[in-house]
């Protein structure tokens, strides 16, 4: 009894701060998703509309568009990540001359924050000063404009988040790769399985929970951008890289218009939980298949 | 542990090597001037140095009794990063610390935060800030909500804290702009400029260009006074910069495709030349299209905004990354032969060497406009383009409106005018035009004072729209997507319309 109380009270700061910090603006936010507020409507306040908001979203296509992109965005940027990712700790799991070089300079982009990601992209690639569009016209004839082509800008802020983050899924799977035991390895190559048998049927399936965990913080990370993407873009041209955070931004900071600005990020939050139990059910299923075939 | 240091040793020098080669390989595609960020973020220059206080009032024991019992207090602002607000910031404040020994606490950020910070704070009624810019186009949203203080009562409650060296006639009838029905004053105007139409005095009087474009085009190279010669004149210059190996393009263009700049460069500086007005909305009835009594999507909307974008094949490749700040810095670089630029950038690209290529080459004109429009204009029932600018007013929830009071007054003396003029290429008061020091400037920036002073009443601030950043918010997308060639000009505005007018309703405005 007296150590429960102990537990308590050493949780209860923690508790504490959860609450105030995490669920308090949480609930209130689902609070002010069942109301019509604007701070310059007409008719001043919120004014209640139940479900308004969440019947509006489902016909916006502005906000229907903006999750497509934000999905096709979170796809491309996780699937090269965590591609690149698993190849760069495969390379680095072995000992080379300048190693510890490479792996510093490598790091480097995971400690930049992503407003100064943003500012420093956004100098690489404005046409007609940044070092980019001058070099891909000099050297291969490219006309690149991030403010007219959608493709172009839509792929830029791909590049720039894969920049960003690959480093981050390499030095996970890194610590994953030097986490398993060797032996297992050694006796599979004993036996006679080539290297691609090896990392198929033994080190991905030891690799899974180090891979599940590294993708979800990946896809909820990508499902969320918002910083680098507003800075480099501002979400255009027109609306080709107005993903999600930047359209709830603009909705409720701009457009002062909380209460659906509040239905969005909750339908958004709704989404992601379902997009991740999802995959979670797929990769977990995956994971039990190839134990049982080994 | 030698090693470890050894290896940071080796990243810190291949990091210097590789940022000399950046610096290196950067420079031929480095532009005559500065590069926008640079120019957008340098600070306003101080032009008469730090400020005396006490030579700026005539009872500086005034001053320090009237602040005696807010000594010490801090009084908090905000506003954009702009030349005359930074000024403020820099100098001004300072001087009035020294003055009152009130301190200020200014906030210069970006155009958007300098919105979404005072209204989430006047909304929640926090009272973090003592007095906010009101720009123009808010205070009709802000004076909806009695977001702002009435400072002629606050002064009328407060007969002690009137200064006799404050005198709300000597401003321009810009602050106009600033009361309510009754009269009253919200705000205290700080900045008031045009946006005229620059072009390159130097380039426009070569006599070899001149000859040039005359046998091209059959008419003397002037500044345009119509749509159709300010594209022949920016589709000569760029061919002229091609031609002769230069950075320079036809025209400067606030066509950044994700930012609300360039939706206002069409609606506040190009529809109105083209003879729409008020973005094309009915405020009668507030509607916007045409088929409801609007003209947003009119024939003349469309030629309008399709002539914007035919322009962008004539504009430097970094026009659709460009707002306001990047237009001044292109012009000032020299990379654009003629553009539409805010005014309080004017006076720091005609003279400041130190961050504009173009000093003493600078002219200074009205926009070029279809038939007929002039006469619209004339008879009141248009406006030529943009008169910006913007005042400090007190947030109606605010813990020091006492304190802020001072500081309104402070900033609305004529002796702080002059110097915050050069600094900021803007005038609020009518004294300020005869000021010697603005007389120099102005004969050195093609008289822009003097054309801000004899034509400013042709330009007009933002329409009255309580819904101001809404519906602009709303239109944007559409813009952009006309801008970056998604869609055809006339479907952007077909769209845009439904949208503003959905908007509206929304809102509570319109049937």
């Amino acid at each position: 009894m007296r150590s429960n109380r102990m537990g308590w009270g050493l949780l209860a700061p923690t508790l504490i701060i959860l609450g105030i910090f995490g669920l308090l603006p949480f609930f209130y936010v689902i609070y002010v998703g069942f109301f019509d507020w604007n701070v310059f409507s007409a008719e001043v306040g919120r004014q209640f509309a139940g479900a308004d908001n969440y019947r509006r979203l489902v016909f916006d296509e502005e906000f229907l568009g903006s999750v497509g992109r934000t999905l096709l965005f979170a796809f491309c940027v996780v699937t090269i990540e965590m591609i690149l990712g698993f190849l760069l700790a495969q390379t680095l799991v072995r000992d080379f001359p300048g190693k510890a070089v490479f792996r510093t300079i490598y790091a480097l982009p995971i400690m930049i924050a992503p407003i100064a990601v943003g500012a420093t992209w956004k100098l690489l690639t404005i046409p007609g000063f940044g070092l980019l569009p001058y070099y891909l016209d000099k050297w291969f004839g490219i006309e690149y404009q991030l403010g007219s082509h959608s493709g172009q800008a839509f792929w830029t802020t791909v590049v720039m988040d894969v920049w960003h983050w690959t480093p981050f899924v390499t030095l996970t799977m890194l610590a994953g790769l030097t986490a398993i035991p060797k032996e297992p390895l050694e006796q599979a190559q004993v036996d006679g399985a080539n290297r691609f048998q090896v990392l198929r049927f033994l080190t991905i399936p030891m690799m899974m929970p180090v891979i599940i965990t590294t993708l979800f913080i990946r896809i909820m990370d990508a499902l969320r951008v918002m910083d680098e993407v507003f800075l480099l873009t501002g979400g255009g041209p027109a609306n080709a890289t107005r993903y999600i955070g930047i359209l709830i931004w603009r909705v409720v900071f701009p457009q002062t218009n909380y209460g659906y600005g509040s239905a969005m990020s909750l339908l958004v939050l709704y989404m992601t939980l379902v997009l991740a139990f999802l995959l979670f059910s797929v990769l977990s299923r995956v994971g039990k298949q190839n134990t049982s075939e080994k | 542990m030698r090693k470890q240091s050894r290896s940071i040793s080796l990243v810190i020098g291949i990091l210097v090597i590789f940022s000399m080669l950046f610096t290196a390989c950067a420079a031929p595609v480095a532009p005559a001037a500065a590069p926008a960020a640079d120019v957008a973020a340098a600070p306003a220059e101080p032009a008469a140095g730090a400020l005396d206080p006490m030579t700026l009032v005539s009872d500086p024991a005034w001053w320090a009794t009237a602040a005696e019992p807010y000594k010490g207090v801090t009084i908090t602002g905000i506003s954009e990063s702009t030349p005359p607000s930074r000024y403020a910031a820099e100098v001004l404040g300072p001087a009035f610390t020294a003055l009152t020994g009130i301190n200020v606490n200014f906030e210069v950020t970006s155009w958007d935060e300098m919105y979404n910070k005072p209204i989430k704070d006047m909304e929640a009624g926090t009272g973090i800030y003592d007095f906010v810019y009101i720009e123009q186009d808010i205070i009709y949203s802000y004076l909806a909500r009695d977001f702002m203080t009435n400072l002629t009562q606050l002064l009328a409650d407060n007969p002690q804290l009137k200064s006799a060296d404050f005198d709300l006639s000597k401003f321009t009838s810009f602050i106009d702009n600033f009361k309510d029905a009754d009269g009253n004053v919200y705000g205290i105007p700080m900045e008031a400029f045009i946006k005229p139409y620059l072009y390159r005095m130097d380039l426009f009087t070569d006599p070899a260009i001149m000859e040039a474009f005359k046998a091209e085009y059959g008419y003397d190279l002037a500044p345009a006074t119509t749509h159709e010669q300010y594209m022949d004149i920016a589709k000569f210059f760029t061919k002229y910069g091609e031609d002769n190996g230069l950075e320079l393009w036809g025209t400067t263009n606030q066509a950044h495709t994700g930012h609300a700049s360039s939706t206002y460069e069409y609606f506040e500086t190009v529809a109105p030349t083209f003879g729409i007005f008020n973005w094309g909305i009915n405020m009668d009835t507030w509607k916007a299209c045409e088929a409801n009594g609007g003209s947003m999507n009119s024939q003349t909307a469309k030629d309008a905004l399709q002539w914007r974008v035919d322009l962008l094949q004539y504009s430097p490749p970094e026009s659709t990354a460009s707002t306001w700040d990047e237009v001044a810095a292109t012009f000032a670089a020299g990379r654009a032969a003629q553009g539409f630029v805010y005014g309080e950038n004017t006076v720091w690209i005609a003279l400041d060497p130190d961050r504009s290529q173009v000093v003493g080459k600078v002219g200074v004109a009205l926009p070029p406009l279809s038939d007929g429009v002039m006469a619209q204009i004339e008879s009141g029932e248009g406006y030529i383009g943009y008169y910006d600018g913007g005042a400090f007013g007190v947030p109606s929830t605010s813990k020091n409106k006492e304190a802020a009071l001072l500081w309104e007054q402070f900033i609305g003396l004529e002796s702080v005018q002059p110097a915050w003029a050069i600094a900021g290429s803007r005038i609020v008061m009518e004294s300020t035009y005869d000021d010697p020091m603005i007389q120099e400037a102005n004969a050195k920036a093609d008289n822009y004072y003097t054309k801000m002073k004899e034509e400013g009443p042709l330009y007009r601030g933002a329409p009255p729209f309580p819904f101001h950043n809404q519906v602009r918010g709303a239109i944007d997308p559409f813009i952009w997507k006309a801008l970056a060639g998604d869609m055809s000009a006339a479907d952007a505005l077909d769209q845009a319309c439904v949208v503003a007018e959905e908007t509206m309703m929304q809102l509570g405005y319109g049937e």
